[in-house]
């Protein structure tokens, strides 16, 4: 017991805090798994789970979404790729997409929450969903949304959210009043702390970061950016690529330059998103070149044959060029000919060509290869030889049973 | 100068435990948003850095609390010290923090100091206060606003003194438990705890 405790406390870093709490036993089981690579208990509940979904023939396909999407993120305190949730939540999301009696359950509109907060532009998600009616009648989407408003700064907006849960009667009605009072007295609270900020001016002296040296300045110019790194903007460098429209003006107003945006130019504010059809989930991974699953008994590998040498597929069928052939000459024909038994004692005494003929007769498909490159050979040969010679040459050959 | 010293008597070893109840109660009442973060204050104790309120009111809340805790200290009486997290709307328990207290009696009787040096026991209580922090990795999210209150049990045949009225224990039910760390300063032991409603089953 002593041990186990330990044990959460050690990997504390590895674990995702849930909104709803952590099952004990089972973060240490998890955890216990993780120390000792042993994977396969885990690995059999996800089979079960997975046959489950699968063969699931109820009322409540979704039941079993839910319990696997819990177990999952109670099984898999450190998140990442080998929890699988992000598939997983996206294939429940689009699973029930269609189907309307889930697009108000409470358990769904979970999974559609954790769905966004998996994702790098959670707000997008939110607002698909309120076009596709998901979650429009459940409190805790208004919640989530309101939040990840308040969470990029925007106050104003967050509020907003709360109004429109209240005009949809969203259930529950209580919770909703209580969070969005709450919203208001963090704001209400928030200026006040700015107000009494402004007179005393302490704060930001403590949190100003100092750089090491001036920045030089190169010819004539003798601007420099000044170095501002306070309040929100060092909460945006934190924060990763999300911008902060707010500090963004702040900085341009500080630099010499005044860059012309000509969205803004034409609309000051920000048009109201359009609440038209949204048919396609919008994009959730920006990722590129990714190879999808797929099957692979079409696909074929080139195979070895017994001699080493590489049999292709498909043979060409014709060469993509006319190969120049002299007037006199006949046109070499292109299907290879059948080896007369008989002719192969002659062939085995000479000894090159001994060699070719058996390659030739194991493989009748590579005897147009040879076909093929004799021909090249010939034309190439009648640049450098007279008529003659080759016409013995190929006569010869002819002979021998080669052309 | 205290560092030096290589014993602990029993005044000493009540006020450092009066102290860590102090800075514990404070980090938890930050740690689990009970007021708003802006409210508290950083101060350097045990070596790390910790969160103490600037409430005018809770700050003579827990002055009080703790100076009466002192005095039961001293007197070992005191068995157990419970924070009770509870949602002000339901009234419903949602957390609770305990801190059982051992005390060694028979250091009323000698007054001679225990060999145990003040570097060793602040570094138990700072594992303890560190633990404490890091229990956010498994603890529910507080998502309604809510109160705490702090029980204190006590020997049975107990005057109550002013201010304080007579509770019961406020366990919550279905509850998950969290042992954490100890410490011990050789006379008083406490052992921590702490419970919380249990994640609905999967």
């Amino acid at each position: 017991m002593a041990e186990a405790d330990v044990e959460w406390e050690l990997s504390k870093e590895n674990i995702q805090p849930l909104r709803r709490g952590r099952d004990i036993s089972a973060l240490h089981q998890a955890l216990t798994h993780l120390q000792d690579g042993d994977s396969s208990a885990v690995n059999q509940q996800r089979q079960a789970f997975e046959t489950e979904v699968r063969m699931y023939d109820g009322d409540d396909p979704l039941d079993v979404w839910d319990r696997y999407i819990k177990w999952t993120e109670q099984t898999f305190p450190q998140g990442g790729k080998e929890s699988n949730l992000h598939t997983l939540l996206e294939q429940a999301v689009a699973r029930f997409t269609n189907v309307e009696k889930y697009h108000n359950d409470l358990r769904y509109v979970e999974i559609w929450i954790k769905f966004a907060e998996n994702c790098p532009e959670p707000l997008e998600i939110y607002r698909y969903m309120q076009v596709q009616g998901i979650g429009v009648r459940q409190t805790s989407f208004y919640i989530a949304w309101s939040e990840e408003y308040e969470n990029q700064g925007n106050c104003r907006e967050a509020d907003l959210i709360y109004k429109k849960g209240l005009q949809a009667c969203a259930e529950p009605h209580e919770k909703l009043l209580q969070f969005h009072k709450a919203l208001q007295a963090r704001v209400s609270r928030q200026v006040m702390m700015n107000l009494e900020q402004g007179d005393s001016d302490d704060e930001p002296k403590q949190t100003e970061r100092v750089h090491l040296a001036d920045l030089k300045y190169k010819g004539k110019k003798k601007a420099i950016k000044p170095i501002n790194r306070t309040g929100s903007a060092i909460r945006n460098v934190a924060g990763g690529l999300q911008s902060h429209s707010a500090s963004v003006q702040g900085n341009a107003s500080q630099s010499r330059l005044v860059i012309f945006n000509e969205n803004n130019a034409h609309t000051s504010c920000p048009p109201e998103p359009k609440l038209e059809a949204w048919p396609a989930l919008p994009t959730i991974k920006a990722k590129e070149n990714e190879q999808r699953p797929e099957k692979w008994c079409n696909v074929k590998v080139p195979l070895k044959s017994k001699i080493g040498h590489t049999v292709m597929a498909p043979p060409p069928s014709k060469p993509t060029f006319q190969p120049f052939v002299e007037e006199s000459d006949e046109p070499p024909t292109m299907t290879p000919c059948k080896i007369n038994p008989a002719v192969n004692k002659v062939l085995s005494l000479r000894k090159p060509c001994s060699l070719w003929r058996r390659v030739v007769r194991r493989d009748c498909t590579q005897a147009v290869i040879y076909h093929f490159f004799l021909c090249c050979f010939s034309v190439w040969f009648s640049c450098f030889f007279s008529g003659h010679i080759l016409l013995a040459l190929s006569k010869e050959m002819n002979l021998l049973g080669w052309m | 100068m205290t560092s030096t010293l290589k014993g602990i008597t029993l005044k000493g070893s009540a006020e450092l435990v009066a102290d860590f109840f102090s800075f514990g109660i404070n980090s938890i009442l930050y740690q689990r948003g009970i007021y708003p973060p802006e409210t508290f204050t950083r101060v350097t104790h045990y070596d790390m850095i910790l969160q103490q309120t600037t409430d005018p009111n809770l700050k003579n809340y827990l002055t009080d609390v703790v100076s009466q805790l002192k005095e039961w200290l001293f007197e070992c009486t005191v068995q157990k010290l419970v924070l009770v997290i509870t949602s002000l709307e339901t009234n419903d328990v949602l957390e609770r923090w305990q801190f059982d207290i051992e005390c060694d009696k028979s250091a009323k009787e000698s007054s001679a100091p225990r060999e145990k040096s003040i570097k060793t026991i602040q570094d138990e209580i700072r594992s303890v206060i560190r633990q404490v922090t890091a229990t956010v990795t498994f603890l529910p999210l507080l998502e309604t606003p809510c109160a705490f209150d702090l029980l204190v049990y006590t020997d049975k045949d107990m005057v109550v003194p002013e201010k304080w009225v007579e509770s019961g224990p406020q366990i919550i039910e279905q509850s998950e438990e969290v042992r954490l760390r100890s410490f011990t300063t050789s006379i008083h032991k406490v052992n921590s705890m702490v419970a919380y409603r249990k994640t609905d089953s999967f």
